[in-house]
């Protein structure tokens, strides 16, 4: 039984002092607006920078970055007068929404601004905006309770205590319910007490999800599953991480044997440049273990063939300096010589069982000494 | 010399008018009463131009029955301040066709010496009622007149006259005519309107048939500087006109009569004395110099005849025949047809030859025409194929046609002279613009003088944008020697030009407020009809049309630049005057803040917006850009 590195109090604490650190860089950076205003001068704050030559990957930190240069935004420049005002509706807005402990999808946010007057234009606007906060406070968007609407869900011995108002102190076992558990704001802001587990398992499909919880793979393997749906959301990100660093599990990911199976782990793995002003979002340590393309002929798997954009995806990577080396260097390549590629339910062909009953372990045991 | 006295010219009779008044402007009864307005308050405006009086018109259309629905008879009466006509040429000026003060060359609104003709005769054909016309031209007796026109004949018949004691000078013309108010009233107030921006130092009022009254006072004191008459430039003649040149250059024979015997006895010093033959002759040669060219016309006669003047009493010269060097004459005492020899090496036969013969070329050319010095004629006589010293009297009809052409061909002739013009001049005219459009943009330019085929003529333009200009310009106002067009305006020359623009060029978009003022001002208007109402598309017209455009449609740009900057800031001040209270209003609570900070005084701060004319507005003057 693995319990969490720090006590139930530290906790707790450590949690209202993050509220509290956010808060504060709120009131911080609304109060040099209200000085400049005060002062008779335009409101203006410098904001680092997104453009595609500021974000560099950092090699010590395993995952992209911001670089140094920054962009001023002030209130004097026209052009820039609505989307400041924007920004700052939106810290006025996730401050309320983190003091009043209240969680709101990034739609709502959209459809909030019109109570003020503020008009975007569409939800991506609005979403820009959103990101536009996080790189100013070097905050995911999550920490001012603002989440994506798409869900991913865990299932596993795992013991959580709720945060979120109304449920205080609430706990909660996650191997309670098979469907699994959705990551939503209630838990990724709950409080990880205990569990039996010795690994999480990343997959990337729904579908297998439901097999590795049927055939019991969380006993049998003493693992947390969790089911990414595709690209991973923040949210899960952020859980994997604190499963990582909080209850000291390794992280291993299966996807398809394609590109954009590699990159899920990847980013899981280090990160994605859309999300370079943040960090506290990687699992480092995290392994991908499958499926590969030499496991596509290693194990004689039906294939499709890789599509036009598939290659151009691969030679993409082949950019990236993440992919310069190792595994990742390797497996792009084979998956260029072959131009084709293979999903996890692949496996059936050797039986439904076949991927946890045989692949999982021999991969399992491979990851140990990767 | 008379310039004051118009010199009047009966050139040619008027059936062909009488069955072509379409051409006139008088097809029917709405643009009969709109062209009659236009000729009779143009005639005034002439008359006054003329005299440099500051014009006075009234204008009154008066319906004979108020109740009978349209078209009805309308008494149209047209008062000036003029300096009236000589009551013995009223009947001529106002009862014949083709019979005008105007045919000299200088600028003036009429042309053709037919327009008041034609609206009376107009008048009569519908109504049968006399034109009525009261004048006074020394502000002591005022003649009134009745007249009929017997058309067949183009001839005034007078059914009434009388006079009577006034105190001013002036001129009014009354004629009952069939008209169509209520269609026309529109064009006869937009034409006084317009007229009234073309003759900005003119006081015109209209009291029209409902009892409306339109009063545009003066608002420039000064009549813009009168035109001079100038001679003809050889480009701008035909056949016709150097025949009629060469008949008022050939000399006549003088009558020798008591009053000629008179003049000679007195040029000569010899009015009491009776010298004889010989006497007289070396009294003669002493005075030459001095002599006028009839009285030595006489002399070279007595020389020949060898006559004093008891004798000279009793004859008569019939007939002077130079190549055969014979005189002869007709004896009253003997009843008889008498020859002299003459001796062509007398200098008297030269002084006859000149006479009988007419000018030489060369100083045809110099004499009766605009800017042709003697080299210049020597010079065109060659090119022509004429000897220089060729006289004009013995032309034969091939050779005026030649001449006639030549004329046309010969590229060394100067520009002619534009003194004859006399366009109205930037200031009055962007005043006139300012008062009537109260426009945010105001630009005008006059072109230097250019000609066609001989005619000078002048372009002015102005351009205003904004105000008090409805949208959906460039709204045109066409104007030609001060007179507003307003009928025919597709086929018009200025349109063309206008048209042609490409506004968007010149940052002018969408619907805009703008319109253009254009005035050429001619000897001669290359007008479409006798109507007057389109200029024809000559190609030096067009072209200085389009300078002047250009030129002015810069200035706009330049105008249009800057209102686009001033608009921009105004947009801007309206957004920090939404959005900065929102900032104020959401950085109050995070900052955790009770009272909003004072942000009024940025708003405050921000520059005024002005997006009128500056005054000082130096604008560069490019060069201009010909698109042919
Ligand atoms: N109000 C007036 N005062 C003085 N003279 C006038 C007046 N009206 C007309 N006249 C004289 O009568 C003449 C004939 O006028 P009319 O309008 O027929 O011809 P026009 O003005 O010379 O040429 P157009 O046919 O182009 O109008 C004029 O040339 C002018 O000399
Ligand atoms: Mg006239």
């Amino acid at each position: 039984m693995k319990t969490n590195k720090n006590t139930a109090k530290e906790i707790s604490k450590k949690a209202k002092e993050k509220q509290q650190t956010i808060l504060d860089s709120l009131k911080n950076h609304g109060a040099k607006i209200y000085e400049d205003l005060e002062n008779g001068q335009f409101p203006k704050f410098s904001i680092p920078s997104r453009s595609v030559s500021n974000i560099v990957y950092d090699k010590k930190l395993r995952q992209y970055i911001l670089g140094n240069s920054t962009a001023l935004r002030s209130a004097k420049n026209s052009a820039q007068l609505r989307s400041f005002t924007q920004l700052m509706w939106l810290a006025f807005f996730a401050n309320r929404l983190t003091q009043e402990k209240k969680s709101s999808t990034l739609r709502d946010v959209y459809y909030s601004s019109q109570a003020f007057a503020i008009e975007f234009e569409d939800q991506s606007e609005s979403d820009n905006i959103i990101v536009d906060l996080e790189a100013v406070t070097s905050r995911p968007r999550e920490d001012f309770h603002i989440f994506p609407e798409e869900r991913s869900s865990i299932f596993g011995d795992l013991n959580i205590e709720y945060t979120i108002p109304g449920y205080e102190g609430k706990t909660m076992n996650l191997s309670n319910h098979p469907d699994g558990y959705s990551i939503g704001p209630s838990l990724t802001t709950a409080e990880l007490v205990d569990t039996s587990a010795e690994i999480v398992i990343a997959i990337e499909k729904g579908g297998l999800f439901t097999r590795f919880v049927e055939e019991q793979v969380d006993k049998k393997f003493k693992s947390i599953i969790i089911n990414t749906g595709g690209q991973a959301p923040r949210s899960t990100r952020t859980l994997l991480k604190r499963l990582h660093d909080e209850m000291g599990l390794p992280v291993i990911i299966l996807t398809d044997g394609d590109v954009y199976g590699e990159h899920i782990a990847m980013v899981i793995k280090s990160g994605s440049a859309n999300a370079a002003h943040l960090r506290e979002l990687t699992v480092p340590d995290a392994k991908w273990v499958g499926v590969w393309a030499t496991d596509i002929e290693k194990y004689k798997l039906p294939t499709i063939p890789m599509t036009e954009s598939d290659i151009k995806r691969c030679y993409d990577l082949q950019k990236d300096p993440r992919y310069e080396s190792g595994i990742w260097k390797k497996e792009l390549e084979v998956f260029l010589r072959l131009k084709r590629k293979a999903e996890l339910e692949a496996f059936a062909k050797y039986g439904l069982t076949n991927i946890t009953d045989k692949y999982l372990p021999q991969k399992l045991e491979l990851a140990k000494s990767l | 010399m008379s310039s004051i006295k118009e010199k009047f010219n009966q050139i040619s009779p008027s059936e062909f008018f009488y069955s072509n008044r379409d051409l006139a402007g008088f097809s029917n009864p709405t643009r009969s009463l709109y062209t009659a307005v236009r000729e009779f308050v143009e005639n005034a405006l002439d008359a006054c131009d003329q005299m440099g009086i500051l014009p006075e018109v009234q204008l009154t259309i008066k319906a004979v029955d108020p109740d009978k629905p349209d078209p009805k008879p309308y008494i149209l009466t047209v008062k000036d301040n003029g300096p009236g006509i000589d009551a013995k040429h009223i009947p001529l000026a106002f009862g014949t066709v083709l019979y005008g003060s105007k045919f000299g060359l200088k600028q003036a609104r009429g042309m053709f010496g037919l327009g008041a003709t034609m609206a009376i005769l107009y008048g009569q054909i519908t109504t049968n009622k006399p034109v009525i016309v009261k004048s006074s031209n020394d502000a002591k007796i005022q003649n009134q007149f009745e007249i009929l026109l017997d058309i067949q004949k183009n001839k005034p018949i007078i059914q009434k006259h009388t006079t009577k004691d006034v105190s001013k000078k002036g001129l009014s013309v009354s004629i009952c005519l069939e008209g169509d108010y209520s269609k026309a009233g529109n064009k006869i107030r937009d034409y006084v309107y317009e007229t009234s921006l073309i003759t900005p130092y003119a006081t015109i009022t209209f009291d029209d048939p409902k009892g409306q009254k339109f009063h545009h006072p003066r608002f420039v004191k000064e009549i813009p500087p009168p035109p001079t008459i100038i001679r003809p430039h050889p480009h701008g003649i035909d056949v016709e006109r150097i025949r009629r040149m060469i008949v008022e250059s050939q000399f006549e024979i003088p009558t020798i009569d008591d009053a000629m015997i008179e003049k000679v006895r007195k040029d000569l010093g010899l009015s009491k004395q009776n010298l004889s033959f010989s006497a007289i002759m070396t009294k003669a040669k002493k005075k030459w110099k001095n002599l006028p060219r009839q009285v030595r016309v006489v002399i070279a006669l007595m020389s020949f005849l060898k006559m004093d003047f008891e004798k000279l009493n009793k004859i008569r010269i019939e007939d002077i025949d130079v190549p055969n060097k014979k005189l002869y004459y007709w004896d009253f005492g003997e009843s008889l047809s008498k020859t002299v020899e003459m001796d062509p090496e007398s200098q008297y036969y030269k002084q006859l030859t000149n006479t009988v013969q007419g000018e030489p070329l060369t100083t045809f050319l110099t004499k009766r025409f605009q800017r042709v010095g003697p080299t210049t004629a020597v010079k065109f006589a060659e090119f022509a194929g004429f000897k220089p010293e060729k006289r004009m009297g013995t032309l034969t009809n091939e050779e005026l046609v030649n001449l006639s052409d030549s004329l046309q061909k010969f590229e060394d002739f100067m520009a002619p002279d534009s003194s004859c013009l006399a366009p109205l001049g930037e200031e009055p005219l962007e005043k006139g613009i300012k008062k009537f459009f109260n426009p945010d943009f105001t630009a005008v330019v006059q072109r230097p003088p250019s000609a066609y085929s001989g005619f000078p003529f002048i372009v002015e333009m102005g351009i205003a944008y904004g105000g008090d200009i409805k949208s959906g310009g460039p709204h045109v106002y066409r104007y030609a020697n001060r007179i507003p067009l307003l009928y025919d305006e597709g086929s018009d020359v200025v349109i063309k030009v206008v048209n042609d623009t490409d506004w968007g060029r010149y940052k002018v978009k969408g619907d805009p407020p703008f319109i253009i003022v254009s005035h050429i001002c001619s000897t001669r208007i290359p007008y479409k009809t006798a109507g007057k109402e389109n200029v024809a598309d000559r190609q030096e017209i067009e072209r200085e049309l389009r300078l002047a455009l250009q030129f002015l449609s810069r200035k706009l740009a330049a105008f249009m630049s800057k209102r686009g900057q001033a608009e921009m800031a105004k947009k801007r001040a309206n957004l920090y005057a939404k959005y900065i209270p929102m900032i104020a209003e959401f950085c109050t609570e995070l900052a955790g803040k009770k009272k909003e900070p004072n942000y009024k005084k940025i708003l405050d701060d921000l520059e005024p917006v002005d997006i009128k004319q500056t005054e000082s507005e130096p604008v560069e003057e490019e060069k201009p850009i010909e698109n042919q």
